[in-house]
């Protein structure tokens, strides 16, 4: 059983009277890399912003290692944060911007972080004949903050930058400053606030690796806040997909995507066809007017049900061994593969094939029982 | 766009070498020789006009100017930045329009302003007037000392500051407030590590546009200070009207290089020369 | 003092010192209230002079220390007294003509020096400052003596003609520098955009350009007509001929120790006037924001 490190217990925000966050319960645990996915307004800045302090909540509350932090300000809490905009101070360069937060905590906190006794320990055996003072005790710690200073900027490699000034670095490099300036202070909790959205594709892509691979080192929680699904899919052991300030769907990346539960899950995950049809008993469906198997689900007899069948789930066959056939509206080439759009019973289906085919082709389609996937269909629809 | 309208740049040139650099010129040719008025027909080289900076009159007036216009400035700064600093932090919806209500004073006439001060500055003036008439007696006499005048310059120039060091304020990022808190700093060190190093352009060029005209007016100090109180500016203004050219252009070439070194400053702050405003 | 949570009564309250912090409270509460004396102080600076001109206007008794009953008169005789109704002419003449001609100068200026390499816009901008930054006085001497040069080609030149371009000139350093920082932010295709669709340069300036700057155009205007509306020195230096604003004439009104109680009804006008124009251009700005939200 993991350890719980943050609960969140029916939190309410609102905005102007509109509703941000709608009761929202969440538990995360320590050393996960928890990802809030959902479009923009959905409230996952919102809930982020609540855990660190810059936004109150109006009802509920907030437990970090098993304390209410509601009224702690932000400063005392022990979450960091990387910004959109990286928020990096353009008054000093690389290396006072990662030890600003060390350098001007309190002195009591920077006790407490380097551990009061090992440094008067430290500070016995390195000056042996001196008394301890509160200001020896503080020259030790602003060593320690440096050698940490060190530490951080190799881990985000910017080796050799450490006197840049702020405006000259590009946004990869202040992307990696603003990383280091916050996991120098060795938060349990680090939060991300969409960080990798102003960088290009082939600069996002290496640092999803690199986040991941620095949250296993590192063994601190990541939160991470993005609406980019395919972003949330490679680095999260978690993923919470929120609109309208609830969470639809909590779940490891492969449930989100294999399973969605509800429409608006399936189509925020990947691209998917969502086809309504009848769950007939179990083991058999009925979908575009074709009664076909399938495997895995209980539903009432005759119950409508939403069918999700992912585009490249769909078999291209030929026409004689085809359980559905449909006409090509288009086909476009995307690299690896063909996406084509067909017309089945008046339904338009999406689907990606690695054959090429052309346009008013006749094709014969076919799914796998196990890829097929059902959701229920939603009250108010 | 550049190749077209590269051309209208030019009159301007022209305009300030002509408006700006020229009377310089020649009022560092007026400061060597010594004649009358503008005439140059009769004007001999000299070098005895020198011989005035050193004078104890003229050393005191420059003293002067300098301690009266450093005491205002740091004044303002205090004053002027919790002003603006209030402001900014307040909740209002416009704040720009409180701001400009503010220094609305700033729109009146200032040597107006400047003999309505002097008035109440006296022990008996209209407002000791209306308040003896409802039975309360105060007085205050400080007419033509210098509190009166440091008090005038601070009322007629801290609007300068509490505007550009308001500018500046705006100009901060909010999210660099919030960087600092959730990287530990408290309200009070978040804003001696933030927001005041960020502010200093704003400190920088309001001081200037305080320093200068306290240092080189001469209105403020001949009115309040009742002619007990001599600044420079007061000095090269008797020399003008006197005639003495020389004098007084000696001594505006002086004040000028002070200046320029301020612009010097000021260029070396901002590179683009935009800092003003 | 720690809040409590009805429902969570299991859960601790995370106290700040736990995390090595301290409430201040007390200096806190010390320290806002310097602060609001400080405020105070400060507005009281400002606003006790225009207060006491304002006292003046209605005060029946001419003597400056004493006051008879409230009366408006002074506000009727500012038409009535030649010599002020004459300087105030003269202001409005002086700053409407030359806001109007530094606005339209400094803005064909400030986009010519938009265009230059940055050496010479770094020659330029410093020369700009020196207008700008230049004590009054030295400003006012140099161009008298400048216009005392030219004395002998042109004779009645001392007058309005001088002290028009006295303002001019110390007025197109802040249009320059407003329209600047607009310019900047341009979108640098615009103007090209504007020539591929066939209009011509002058016209696509007329058309493209003033209309996207438009906003620094007005604030440098505002400020050039708050600065010659309100400038001494160099006017006091720079006019001739018995040419007077109403700060020279002021000034001299009170070395004769005859200011008239009407230029304190005047002041009080346009503080006014001031106040007005300024709740209803915020008031036109709000509202345009609110169509544009919308």
């Amino acid at each position: 059983m993991k350890k719980v490190l943050i609960d969140l217990k029916d939190i309410v925000k609102t905005f102007d009277g509109q509703t941000i966050v709608n009761h929202l319960n969440l538990q995360i645990y320590e050393n996960e890399f928890l990802t809030l996915l959902g479009p923009s307004g959905c409230g996952k800045t919102t809930t982020l912003r609540m855990i660190a302090g810059f936004e109150k909540t109006e009802a509920g509350v907030i437990i970090i290692d098993g304390k209410i932090v509601n009224d702690l300000p932000p400063y005392a809490r022990p979450v960091n944060t990387v910004f959109q905009r990286y928020a990096l101070f353009p008054h000093l360069n690389v290396i006072e911007n990662i030890v600003f937060g060390l350098k001007n905590s309190s002195y009591a906190s920077k006790l407490m972080f380097y551990g009061e006794d090992n440094l008067i320990m430290e500070a016995q055996d390195k000056y042996p004949n001196k008394k301890i003072t509160k200001h020896l005790l503080n020259k030790l710690i602003n060593e320690k903050i440096y050698q940490d200073a060190e530490y951080a900027i190799k881990l985000v490699n910017l080796q050799g930058l450490e006197y840049r000034k702020i405006n000259q670095l590009s946004g990869g490099q202040m992307q990696r400053v603003a990383l280091a300036r916050a996991i120098i202070n060795r938060p349990k909790i680090l939060l991300l606030d969409e960080p990798l959205a102003a960088l290009d594709l082939k600069l996002r892509q290496n640092m999803h690796y690199e986040l991941k691979e620095m949250q296993r080192r590192l063994g601190i929680t990541f939160i991470f806040v993005t609406h980019d699904q395919e972003e949330a899919m490679t680095m999260s052991d978690r993923i919470v997909v929120i609109n309208d300030g609830v969470i639809q769907q909590l779940g490891t990346p492969k449930e989100i995507y294999n399973e969605p539960v509800n429409r608006f899950v399936a189509d925020f995950i990947g691209e998917s066809n969502i086809i309504r049809g009848k769950y007939i008993k179990e083991n058999e469906i009925e979908v575009l007017n074709k009664r076909i198997p399938c495997v895995g689900y209980k539903f009432a007899e005759n119950e409508i049900v939403d069918v999700v069948i992912r585009p490249e789930d769909w078999d291209v066959v030929s026409l004689d061994k085809a359980v559905f056939v449909g006409k090509v509206i288009s086909s476009i080439f995307k690299g690896v593969h063909y996406e084509i759009i067909a017309k089945v019973e008046d339904v338009e289906l999406i689907i990606h094939t690695y054959e090429e085919v052309k346009v008013n082709d006749q094709i014969g389609l076919k799914v796998d029982p196990y890829k097929i996937h059902l959701m229920r269909v939603a009250q108010d629809e | 766009m550049n190749k077209y309208f590269k051309k209208l740049a030019i009159p301007y040139f022209v305009w300030l070498y002509v408006l700006a650099i020229i009377p310089f010129v020649i009022m560092a040719i007026l400061s060597f020789v010594n004649n009358e008025g503008l005439n140059f027909s009769k004007a001999i080289f000299t070098l005895d006009n020198f011989g005035y900076l050193t004078t104890s009159s003229t050393v005191i007036a420059f003293m002067n100017s300098l301690f009266y216009a450093v005491i205002a400035t740091l004044t303002c700064i205090v004053i002027g930045y919790m002003v603006a600093y209030a402001i900014f932090r307040s909740h209002f919806k416009n704040k720009f329009l409180v701001m400009t209500i503010l220094i609305l004073p700033m729109w009146s006439n200032m040597l107006l302003r400047i003999e309505a001060l002097k008035n109440i500055m006296e022990p008996h003036n209209i407002i000791t007037d209306i308040l003896s008439k409802l039975g309360i007696h105060v007085s205050l006499d400080i007419a033509g000392t210098p509190l009166a005048v440091i008090i005038g310059l601070i009322s007629t120039y801290i609007p300068f500051m509490i505007l550009s060091i308001y500018t500046a304020l705006e100009k901060i990022d909010y999210s660099l407030e919030e960087a600092a808190l959730d990287l530990g700093l408290t309200e009070t060190k978040k804003f001696w590590k933030v927001i005041f190093p960020l502010s200093t352009k704003g400190i920088v060029s309001g001081s200037i546009m305080v320093f200068l005209p306290c240092m080189s007016g001469f209105a403020i100090p001949e009115i309040l200070g009742q002619g007990n109180i001599l600044l420079i500016g007061n000095v090269i203004d008797q020399h003008f009207r006197n005639m003495n050219y020389n004098l007084g252009s000696l001594l505006a070439v002086v004040i000028l290089i002070i200046i320029l070194g301020a612009i010097f400053l000021v260029s070396k702050f901002d590179k683009e020369g935009e800092t003003l405003l | 003092m720690i809040k409590q949570y009805p429902g969570y009564e299991q859960y601790e309250v995370a106290n700040i010192e736990d995390y090595g912090y301290k409430e201040h409270r007390l200096t806190k509460k010390i320290f806002k209230v310097f602060r609001a004396i400080v405020i105070i102080f400060a507005v009281f600076l400002m606003y006790i002079p225009i207060f006491t001109i304002f006292l003046q206007s209605i005060n029946s008794s001419t003597i400056t220390s004493e006051f008879g009953q409230i009366t408006f008169k002074w506000y009727a005789n500012i038409f009535d007294k030649g010599s002020l109704l004459t300087a105030i002419r003269n202001t409005v003449f002086i700053s409407i003509w030359a806001t109007l001609i530094s606005t339209v100068l400094g803005t064909l200026f400030a986009i010519g020096i938009s265009t230059l390499e940055r050496k010479a816009k770094r020659h330029i901008m410093l020369l700009n400052n020196i207008p700008l930054l230049n004590a009054d006085i030295v400003s006012g001497i140099g161009l008298m003596l400048i216009f005392s040069s030219l004395i002998h080609i042109f004779p009645y030149f001392f007058g309005w003609r001088t002290m028009l371009l006295a303002h001019i000139f110390f007025t197109l350093p802040y249009v320059v520098l407003s329209v600047l920082p607009k310019l900047r932010e341009l979108d640098p295709n615009l103007f090209e955009a504007s020539l591929d669709l066939g209009v011509k340069p002058y016209p696509s300036l007329y058309k493209v350009i003033i209309p996207a700057i438009k906003a620094g155009i007005f604030s440098g205007m505002i400020l050039a007509f708050t600065m010659s509306f309100d400038d001494f020195v160099i006017s006091y230096y720079t006019t001739g001929n018995g040419f007077d604003n109403l700060s020279i004439w002021i000034y001299s009104s009170m070395g004769r120790k005859s200011l008239s109680p009407s230029v304190y009804a005047f002041s009080t006008l346009v503080t006014i006037l001031f106040f007005i124009l300024l709740i209803i251009t915020n008031l036109l700005r709000g509202r345009k924001q609110h169509h544009e939200n919308h």
